[in-house]
Order: C-alpha cells, then sequence, then structure tokens
C-alpha cells in the first residue's frame, strides 16, 4: 500500500496545523473572493470547504495547490512556506470535478504521469503505478483510454493518479459533483476509505451539506469569501456560531425579533438573549428538536400553543406547520407504527429546549 | 388497435423509398461531376495527345509528355522542389501560427472577437494585393533592405528568389493554419493543464507532454491545408519568384499560356492531383496514429 511520507523536517510547532493558513486574501478588481482566511488543519484529517457557489471555496483550494496566486496571506504545510512557490514543484495532489484525464493517454500513462515527472525510476514506477491502479479497484484497466471508461472510473483513475506521487496534501473539488445519486454515495465511502488507510491530509471541496457532514473530520463553513465556522460536524449542527452557520447545515426556522433588555418576543414568548445583545436578533429552532409534549425529564424548555395548518407525511418523518401566536413553525416528528398524523386544524403544544434555541445578531 | 394496425400498413402503395440524404446529395454531386471530375478526365485525355513544336495538338496520341515528366531531371527536380519548399512552408506557417492560435484560444470575450477579426482580416484582401505589399518590403531597395542599410548591415535578397515565395506564402497560409489549429484546440482543458502543474510538470513538460499532443489533430488539418495550398499557389510564386523560381503551379502556367504545350501542362496538373492524393493519405494515417 502506499505510505504517505512526513515532509518537513518534523512535527509542526504545536498550535499550528500541518497545513496552516494565514489571512490569505484573493481579489479580483474590486470583488472580494477570499477574505482574510485563517486555517489549521492537523495531519492526517479529511476537512470539508462547504459553501454555497461563489463562497469562496474552490478559490481558496486552487490558492493552496497554486493555480491561482493568493492577493496577501500565507500557505504553510509541514512547516514550509508554499506561498510562491510554483504548482508543480508543491507536491499536492488535485482531484477536479471534471476528471481532468489525459485524454491521449491511457490508464497506466495517466497514474504514472506524475512518478514520470519526478523522475522516478521505471520498476518502482511500475509497482507503484500497479498498486494505485489496484487501490481504486481498476485492474484490468491499465491500457484502457479515460474515454472508454464511466465517469466513476474515470474519477477513481484522477484519485490514483493524484495519490500515487504521495502527495503532503490531497485537495478534492467538487469530485462527486459530476457523478450521479448511487455513485456518489459508493465514492464518498471508497474516498473517505483510502484518505483514513493511508492518514493522508485532504480537503474536500463541496457544496453539499450532506457529503461535508458525513465524510469529514471537520467542515469549513464558508460564505462570500469568509469562513464561518470550522467545527466538527456535531459542533456546526449543535453549536452553530452565525446565523448563516445555523441556517446552510440543516433545516431551521428562523424568526426575526427584537432584543430588549435581555430578551426578545417570539410567538408570545420571552426568548432570553446572550447578555449585551440589543436590537434585531434572529432566533432560530431545528424543526426536528420541536416535539408535541414536554420533555419528560423536565429540562426546561419553551412551550406555546398552535394550530396545524398544514400536516405532510413523508414516509420517515411527519412535517407539520403551525401557527402559533402569529409565528408559523415547522415541526418534524420521526413517524412510527400505528400514529394517526394530526389533521388540519388540530390545537397543539409545541416545546423546545431552551438549549436548542439559538439567538444571533441580525445581519447588518 | 390490433385490428387496425394491419389496414394503415397496408394503405400506402408500395413505393421504392429514396433517403433524404440521396436526394440532398443529387446537387453537389452533380457540380462535382460538371466541375471537377469531367475537367479532370478531360486532363488526363489531354495529357496522352500528341503535340507539335508549334503548340497545335495532333489527333494522334501520345506518352511523350509522361515519359518526359518521369525522365527529364528538369521537372523530377521541379517536383522535388514544389514538395520541399511547401513543406518548408508548412513548418514556418505552423511555428508562426501556433502561438496565435493558443493565445486566441484562451482570449474571451471582447478581445477575442478583435483578435478573430484581426487574423481573418488578410482573407479579406485579394493575395495580388498582399503580394504587392511584399514586394515593397523585401526589394532591394525595399524597407527592410532600407533599414539594415542604415542600421549599416548588409543588405539581403530577400525577392525573386526562393527566401522571397517563402516569407511571401508564409504569411498569406497564415489565417487558414490558425482557423484549422483553432477548429483543432477543442480537446484543449484548461484544468487537463493544471492537472499536470499539480503532478509536478513544469509549464515547458506541460506545453510538450500535454498540450503539443492534444493539437496535434489541428495540426494535421492545418499542415494538409496549407501544403496543398501551397503547392497549387501560383500568383505569389509568379511575383515573388521574379521567374527564377520554378514550381508546379508556375510551371504548368508556363507550358499551358507561353508555351502552348497543353498535353505537358496537363501531365503537370494531373502530378499536382497525385501528391494532393499522396497528402491525403498521409493526413489520414497522422489522424489514425494520433487519434
Amino acid at each position: 500500500m502506499l505510505h504517505v511520507p512526513v515532509t518537513g523536517s518534523s512535527e509542526s510547532a504545536a498550535g499550528e496545523g500541518f497545513l496552516s493558513v494565514r489571512g490569505l486574501n484573493k481579489r479580483y478588481g474590486d470583488f472580494i473572493a477570499v477574505d482574510n482566511l485563517d486555517l489549521d488543519l492537523p495531519k492526517g484529517e479529511l476537512v470539508a470547504f462547504l459553501g454555497p457557489s461563489g463562497c469562496g471555496k474552490t478559490t481558496s483550494l486552487r490558492m493552496i495547490a497554486g493555480l491561482v496566486p493568493a492577493t496577501s496571506g500565507r500557505i504553510v504545510v509541514g512547516g514550509r512556506d508554499l506561498t510562491t512557490v510554483e504548482p508543480y514543484r508543491r507536491d499536492m495532489g488535485l482531484v477536479f470535478q471534471s476528471y481532468a484525464l489525459f485524454p491521449h493517454m491511457s490508464i497506466a500513462e495517466n497514474v504514472a504521469f506524475g512518478l514520470k515527472m519526478r523522475k522516478v525510476g521505471r520498476a518502482e514506477t511500475e509497482q507503484r503505478v500497479r498498486e494505485a491502479i489496484s487501490m481504486v479497484r481498476l485492474t484490468g484497466k491499465e491500457s484502457h483510454r479515460p474515454a472508454q471508461l464511466s465517469g466513476g472510473q474515470q474519477q477513481r483513475v484522477a484519485l490514483a493518479r493524484a495519490l500515487v506521487i504521495r502527495p503532503s496534501i490531497l485537495l478534492l473539488d467538487e469530485p462527486l459533483s459530476n457523478l450521479d445519486a448511487k455513485l456518489r454515495d459508493e465514492m464518498r465511502n471508497e474516498i473517505r476509505d483510502i484518505q483514513q488507510r493511508l492518514g493522508i491530509t485532504a480537503i474536500f471541496v463541496t457544496h453539499d451539506q450532506a457529503e461535508a457532514l458525513t465524510m469529514c473530520d471537520k467542515v469549513a463553513v464558508m460564505n462570500a469569501g469568509r469562513l464561518e465556522q470550522l467545527g466538527t460536524p456535531v459542533e456546526l449542527y449543535e453549536k452553530p456560531q452565525s446565523p448563516f452557520v445555523a441556517s446552510f447545515i440543516g433545516r431551521t426556522n428562523r424568526f426575526a425579533a427584537v432584543a430588549k433588555n435581555g430578551a426578545a418576543e417570539l410567538a408570545g414568548l420571552s426568548i432570553p438573549t446572550p447578555a449585551g445583545m440589543t436590537g434585531k436578533v434572529e432566533v432560530m429552532i431545528r424543526p426536528h428538536r420541536i416535539t408535541l409534549s414536554a420533555p419528560a425529564d423536565g429540562a426546561p424548555c419553551h412551550a406555546v400553543e398552535g394550530v396545524v395548518t398544514r400536516s405532510i407525511f413523508a414516509g420517515d418523518i411527519l412535517q407539520y406547520e403551525v401557527v402559533a401566536h402569529g409565528a408559523t413553525f415547522l415541526v418534524e416528528q420521526g413517524t412510527a407504527a400505528h400514529e394517526r398524523p394530526l389533521e388540519q386544524g388540530s390545537p397543539v403544544r409545541l416545546h423546545w429546549l431552551m438549549s436548542d434555541t439559538y439567538v444571533f445578531g441580525a445581519a447588518a | 388497435m390490433t385490428a387496425i394496425a394491419p389496414t394503415l400498413e397496408a394503405a400506402p402503395a408500395r413505393r421504392v423509398k429514396i433517403p433524404l440524404a440521396v436526394i440532398l446529395l443529387i446537387p453537389i454531386t452533380l457540380i462535382n461531376l460538371i466541375g471537377f471530375v469531367a475537367p479532370v478526365i478531360n486532363l488526363l485525355s489531354f495529357s496522352f495527345r500528341e503535340v507539335q513544336a508549334t503548340g497545335a495538338m495532333t489527333g494522334g496520341s501520345s506518352i511523350a509528355s509522361w515519359v518526359a515528366i518521369v525522365t527529364d531531371p528538369f521537372y523530377i527536380e521541379l517536383l522535388v522542389n514544389s514538395i520541399l519548399t511547401s513543406l518548408l512552408i508548412v513548418v514556418l506557417t505552423l511555428v508562426c501560427s501556433f502561438p496565435i492560435a493558443l493565445l486566441l484560444h484562451r482570449t474571451t470575450g471582447f478581445a477575442r472577437t478583435v483578435l478573430l477579426f484581426v487574423v481573418i482580416t488578410p482573407l479579406l484582401t485579394s493575395a495580388v494585393v498582399r503580394t504587392y505589399g511584399w514586394i515593397a518590403l523585401l526589394l532591394d531597395g525595399g524597407v527592410i533592405n532600407s533599414l539594415l542599410s542604415l542600421a549599416g548591415l548588409p543588405t539581403l535578397k530577400l525577392i525573386f528568389n526562393s527566401t522571397g515565395v517563402v516569407i511571401g506564402l508564409t504569411e498569406i497560409l497564415m489565417p487558414y493554419m490558425i482557423l484549422s489549429l483553432l477548429a483543432g484546440f477543442r480537446r484543449l482543458d484548461p484544468r487537463v493543464e493544471e492537472a499536470a502543474l499539480t503532478l509536478g510538470a513544469n509549464p515547458f513538460q506541460t506545453f510538450w507532454r500535454i498540450i503539443v499532443p492534444l493539437t496535434l489533430p489541428g495540426v494535421a488539418l492545418g499542415s494538409l491545408l496549407c501544403f496543398v495550398l501551397a503547392v497549387s499557389s501560383f500568383i505569389t510564386p509568379k511575383l515573388l519568384g521574379g521567374g527564377r523560381v520554378f514550381l508546379l503551379a508556375t510551371e504548368i502556367y508556363d507550358q499551358a499560356m507561353v508555351t502552348l504545350n497543353w498535353p505537358l501542362a496537363s501531365t503537370l496538373a494531373i502530378m499536382i492531383l497525385i501528391v494532393f492524393g499522396g497528402a491525403l493519405f498521409l493526413y489520414l494515417r497522422a489522424l489514425r496514429a494520433i487519434a
């Protein structure tokens, strides 16, 4: 199997990641594509850059790969400052959304290309190419041309081609977006397995939150060129630090409110707000954290009376739209056997934990 | 439904169906038969006619013309010289056009429109006019030599020899080469070049190992086109060669219009067709090799 050598002198200094990005900026004229990005990634982790299109995630990745020059900032990998190093001397493996295989070369030649550029000996090249191709389960396809393979197979060739050079970091730019849904799930597991087996540090750019949450150790949520939050999937979901993260990760009820004297009014309730917060705020509650009965353990919760205005049975979940004191709540319940969905017009009492209530200062 | 189906099938009378494609091909077939095949057959028959020194064709037939062009060292040299000069022109045209085509391929928006216009404009000007432009530049007392002598450098013999013909034809054929290359550049994907860069290929290696192989179909097409145009070019070699450069097309003109030896002119014309056939054969072979 492949081994990823430790590049640089040794483990990097404490507090700094294997990949350390400092104050990275990219401007196109007046447009700020990436705004002051700071990032520290530990060795061996798979980190997602997640965000809507145009959020700067791909530009950040391309700056790390050296394909786009940074306007300012520093990129350090394993203690080596790569900021001004040419892409062909950075030692990074990049997998593209469009595969970007060399159409005039066979699969084996594609995989061997990086080794050839590194002047690796013939015997070693042959062995490493064979291993890489077997790792992505394409043994027997060595002499095929890329056009003869399916999309999923082509992306596996691209993965083998990027990994065979034993890069310091594996960069994946929306690698699953051109594949159909079933193949996407398969490839997702395959990429994760290979990444963990090799213990390689990897960045995975995606706009699909399910991909980011299910396969990555950490997720960097980006919006409008800024890093909104970097954390584990659980942290992002349970402790979103901005209204953008709260609404981008998972579904959420969003309410506009006004904070006054340490509280905001929502549907007749007084929601405590963080100290010092005044003016317009946003209150968010996840639909599936709202229950129709009070919590059994008596944990502190909010409760409000309402009426079901819409009832949707979606197989695994029941979705209710509930209007309470003029506010419309989306409520999701897991379905159980022999349960009858509530009908439109049914009175209900909604409960949710105080700790499941997020209050954010509204964006200016 | 099942009851209706047989009647529907039986209803139209049995007629021979001519595919639409065949009908659409009829006009171009007729035009080619009248405008190309018939004259070529005519040429072929002329090449076997007997001719008197006055240029008058007797009724008899003769293979004298064919014997002449395969045995007379003048005609053998003429053929070899034409092919070699045209190949040199193709190579120079390719070298001059490739960077322009690559730049054009990578330019977008208004700049591309402007650049494309600049490339195509020469095609809108007659080759005669452009050739006279080159005469003004290349003459012994022309622009280039005047500048050279101003700079205290020795002047060059740039016109009324092969050098002039090669310079003029290279420039005249460049638009055809650039457009052919551009048509063949569709396989060039900037992502593929980036992939090569991240795999450790420097820009020079990326150019030779990725860009050039992917542009070979365009190179082959442009080379074929320019070769054919160079071998059959007449005005430019005539004017820039000053009667001292002997190429197939100019010799055909001389034989037909000056010496009035139509059978020999016809034989040389057929010879050009054979050269074209050879070029086309090589092109198809090359395409198969690089595809």
